[in-house]
Formats: C-alpha cells, sequence, structure tokens
C-alpha cells in the first residue's frame, strides 16, 4: 500500500495492483480510522483491446483470444459468441453437440467457482480451503481436457458445433467424478461453510439489497444472492437447456454469505445438470460440415449466455466479410464493478477482502 | 522403442553428472556453493498477477503440482522480502511503470521469470495497441517459460532452469 495524500482526519491510498488481496486492479480507498468513507475504483490494467482485435481476425481466428479474458471459464464465456456467429450464419449445432456444449459450459463452470472458492478461502485466512478446492478442481480439469485436449483454453467450441465428439468411456468416468465430488461438498460445508470464522466474516456484510442489485446491473450469482430468481439458462434458453431440470439457488439476505451459499449451490446443480445432459445426449453428428471462410450474411446478431460470473452478452455486426465489422462484449465482472463502491462505502477495511472476491471480480474479464 | 533398462541407465548417467558437477564446484569454491546453496532453495516469489497466467501459478502451488517441494515458496505481498519477480502475462502500457517500480524495490539479489508467451514476445495480443511486445526490453528476463498458458509442469520445469542458473552465479 502506497500513502496518496493525507487531509486532517482522513488518509488516502491505494490498494494493488501489487498486493495480496487486490490481483491486477487498483482501488484508490479513503479511510477515517478503520473505515472506508470512499473508494474509486481504478481497473483497466488487463485492458488488451479484444474489441478491436476481433476486428483484424476472421470468425474462426477469433475464438482463441476471446476466451482468454476468463481463462479458467474459457467455454462459458466463448458460449455467446458461437451462438451469435451462428446466427449470422443461419446454422444451428446439431443435437449432440448442443448437449456436449452443456457439459463442456458446466464443467468449466465448477473450475471457475473452485477456483474461487479457493482465493475466496485464501482471503478469509483459512488455508485448509485453498489447498481442497486447488485440489479437486483438477478432477474436473481432468475431465474437461478429455475432451478439449488442453488444460484451460479449449478452444473447443467452433460455429456449427464442437471441434469433436467425447472420448470413449466419458460417461462412466464422469459419473464417477461427481459421485465423489459429492462427498468432498459435503465435507466443503463442515470445514468451511458452516465453519464460525466464515460465518463471522460474511454474514451481514456488504448487504445488497433488491432494489439497489437491480439499479447497480448486478448479474449472475450476485444477483441472485440478493433475492432475484434469474438465470440465462432458464429465462431464455439456448442449446437444449429447455429439456434439463433445476432450481435456480436464490437467497434473500443479499451478504457476501448468500452469495457464497448460491455459488456452493451451483457446484451441485451444475453436477446435476452435467448427469441429466449425460443421459439425454443423442447419437449423431458434432459438427455441420462448413467449407472456406466463414463470412456472415450482412446485418447484426445477439447472443446471451449465463457465464459462471454472470450474463455474458455477444453483439456482433457484420458486412459480409470473412471478419467482423464490430464485435460489442458485454462482461458480467464489469457489473460488479458498479456495486464494488457502493459495498465497500462504511464498512471496515479489513472487510474487503471479504467483499471484493465475494463479488467474484475477474479484472482481465472486466477490462477486456 | 527404448527399454527400461537403457532409460534408467541414461538416468543414472545423468543424475551423477549433476551430482558430481555438484560435489566439484563445493570442493573448489565452498563459500560461492554455501551462499547459492541457500539461496537456490527459498525463492520468495512476488504476488503479482498481471493476467490470466496468473491462474495456472495457482494451479501450481495447488496440491497435486505443489511447487514448494521444489523450493518454491508460496506468493507473498511484501516486495521487501522477495527475490523472484515471475511476470504472469500480458503487460499492458498501463501495467509497464508499475512493473518497473515493483522491480527496482526488490533487493539484490534478484530473478525475473517471463512466464507465457504474453510475457516473452505479446504473444496472442502481440497487435494489441495497448500491450507490450515483451517485458525483456524494460526488464532483464533471466527464464522464458513458452506457453499460452505454460502448463504447470512447464513452469515447474522453468523454476528448475532458474535454479540451475543460480547455481552458477558468482557471489560477490
Amino acid at each position: 500500500m502506497e500513502v496518496v495524500d493525507q487531509e486532517g482526519r482522513t488518509l488516502t491510498f491505494s490498494i494493488g495492483p501489487q498486493h495480496p488481496g487486490s490481483g491486477h486492479f487498483r482501488l484508490i480507498v479513503k479511510v477515517d480510522g478503520d473505515f472506508i468513507v470512499d473508494v474509486k475504483p481504478d481497473p483497466g490494467y488487463v485492458h488488451r483491446g479484444a474489441e478491436k482485435m476481433c476486428e483484424e481476425r476472421t470468425y474462426i481466428q477469433n475464438i482463441p483470444h476471446l476466451e482468454r479474458p476468463v481463462i479458467f471459464d474459457s467455454s462459458g464465456i466463448l458460449f455467446p459468441y458461437v451462438l451469435a456467429v451462428e446466427e449470422l450464419l443461419g446454422v444451428q449445432a446439431p443435437p449432440r453437440a448442443q448437449y456436449i456444449r452443456i457439459i463442456m459450459a458446466e464443467l468449466n463452470r465448477i473450475i471457475s467457482h473452485l477456483y474461487w472458492l479457493a482465493i475466496y478461502g485464501i482471503f478469509l485466512g483459512h488455508s485448509t480451503m485453498f489447498m481442497w478446492p486447488m485440489g479437486d478442481r483438477e478432477l474436473f480439469i481432468d475431465l474437461a481436457e478429455a475432451i478439449g485436449g488442453t488444460r484451460v483454453t479449449f478452444s473447443y467450441f467452433v460455429p456449427g458445433g464442437v471441434r469433436n465428439d467425447l472420448p470413449p468411456g466419458f460417461k462412466e468416468r464422469a459419473l464417477k467424478t461427481f459421485s465423489y465430488y459429492e462427498k468432498r461438498l459435503e465435507e466443503y460445508d463442515k470445514i468451511f461453510f458452516s465453519n464460525p470464522m466464515f460465518l463471522k466474516r460474511t454474514q451481514g456484510i456488504g448487504v445488497l439489497k433488491r432494489e439497489d442489485a437491480i439499479r447497480l446491473g448486478v448479474t449472475g450469482p450476485n444477483l441472485r444472492a440478493s433475492g432475484i430468481s434469474s438465470d440465462t439458462r432458464k429465462d431464455e434458453p439456448y442449446s437444449s437447456y429447455e429439456t434439463i431440470k433445476w432450481d435456480i439457488p436464490v437467497r434473500k439476505e443479499g451478504d457476501c454469505y448468500a452469495r457464497s451459499m448460491v455459488r456452493f449451490q451451483e457446484l451441485f446443480d451444475s453436477l446435476n445438470i452435467m448427469r441429466q445432459a449425460l443421459d439425454l445426449i443423442p447419437e449423431g453428428s458434432v459438427k455441420i460440415p462448413m467449407r472456406g471462410q466463414i463470412k456472415g450474411k450482412v446485418g447484426e446478431s445477439f447472443a446471451r449466455t449465463e457465464a459462471a460470473r454472470g450474463t455474458m452478452f455477444y453483439h456482433i455486426i457484420s458486412d459480409g466479410a470473412t471478419h467482423p465489422y464490430r464485435v460489442k462484449i458485454s462482461v458480467p465482472s464489469f457489473r460488479s464493478l458498479s456495486a464494488m463502491p457502493f459495498l465497500l462505502k462504511g464498512n471496515h477495511l479489513a472487510d474487503m477482502p471479504a467483499i471484493y472476491w465475494g463479488l467474484d471480480y475477474w479484472p482481465v474479464e472486466a477490462d477486456k | 522403442m527404448v527399454t527400461s533398462g537403457s532409460a534408467a541407465s541414461v538416468l543414472v548417467g545423468k543424475v551423477s553428472d549433476v551430482i558430481g558437477s555438484i560435489v566439484e564446484q563445493a570442493v573448489k569454491e565452498p563459500v560461492r556453493y554455501i551462499v547459492n546453496w541457500g539461496r537456490l532453495y527459498a525463492l520468495w516469489p512476488v504476488h503479482i498477477e498481471t493476467a490470466c497466467c496468473s491462474i495456472e501459478f495457482g494451479a501450481a502451488s495447488g496440491p497435486r503440482y505443489d511447487l514448494e517441494r521444489f523450493g518454491v515458496l508460496e506468493a507473498f505481498g511484501s516486495l521487501r522480502q522477495c527475490d523472484l519477480l515471475v511476470v504472469q502475462g500480458t503487460i499492458t502500457r498501463k501495467m509497464v511503470p508499475r512493473l518497473k517500480w515493483i522491480y527496482e524495490q526488490m533487493p539484490e539479489p534478484k530473478w525475473v521469470m517471463a512466464m507465457g508467451a504474453c510475457a516473452i514476445s505479446g504473444g496472442l495480443y502481440i497487435d494489441s495497441y495497448n500491450v507490450v511486445p515483451g517485458i525483456d526490453k524494460f526488464i532483464p528476463v533471466d527464464v522464458y517459460v513458452p506457453g499460452c498458458p505454460p502448463r504447470p509442469e512447464t513452469l515447474i520445469q522453468g523454476f528448475i532452469e532458474l535454479q540451475n542458473k543460480i547455481r552458477k552465479t558468482k557471489v560477490r
């Protein structure tokens, strides 16, 4: 931390970008004693110009760099891009590919939530909760690696389907992992989510009321923790999500505890969704054969999906060329950023890590 | 096809070479050997994440890959106690001055590792308007770890290369 200036009672200093509790992001904080009176977020340390780069690359070449913003949720954030490109081309993925996409997106949601849980554990001073999710995360990385070929960046979704079929024996292997992991989740509950230390540091901290959540425009688990039952997978079903049954986890409290419990419940839900998808998956091809360069028809298309952090939205404008004319990405993390100063004001400085990482804010995604 | 016997003999040969060179150095230059030995297995990396490679660094610190068994400790907050700067990914124009300040604030001796294609050359983002093509124009780099992102095994190999480099450094 560095002292920027000192005026009377209050002290202004910056947290980050080199700080164990901030990541590639800076918060300019003004404190009065131990209380935060003003917060100014300073994002943009990882602004890599993804939207501009899209205009210089073809539709297929755009896939690798568009999954880098959230590298552990790479399929989840790429999902709306392929859906939007498919809309431009006027094609739809075959049914088998749609279910494989569900499996891959839910695997990535678990990988992303476990990374969040590991870092949240270490933020709250619970080292065991760093080690356990990090270790169990590797099981799901193994499953995703069996499908996509690499550890985190798969480039697996392509316009018109997915790159390759599921490997032989995947279903048995996946079900074995799921049944093992459900037992582990009960242990997580015992050691962390029912831990008095965790409850004291999260309950009643950083309360985001229903009205404020709507006004500030947060999405995903943060919105569901404020008592609003909203999930793009249910509201506007895409890619055969309408055939799968599960309940949206909703909490009324709107504090850090509620946000954590919603994500914890989503781990169970993702396992449930993947089990159903593995049962429902039909036989058939996984990709529509396409020849030569993809050229979208003149016009524009939108797609909205539920990534691990919330609603991911793509707007593509095409002028009929091999590369898009304009791509607009609307990311969920940037919406959490609007809620962060609101939540931090008036709280203790020591509660900053709990609130900051409780929102599951990922700076690389927000900066694009 | 390599039989297990010949593979084992190659391995034994390599190990005996390494041990032989270490013993030779310890006998020839004991001070240098002891100082470098002290530095080798207690590398404290700075806790700075610059882009997406940081999650593979996190995975390497996790239980499956466990960097600590190679003498690399967990990332640490205070610069004054760190001797290793792992640049974890893309460096943008906004980050360059901060990275220089961080490097200048670290005490000697210090080493820098460029992790990932972006830190080496700009990588996937080489034609982006806000990304600098490689960090070696701003700070000296000791080890380059390729990959986008590098697998934890690659990162571990990078640390072993760095330790080999430290073993050979002169003590002033």
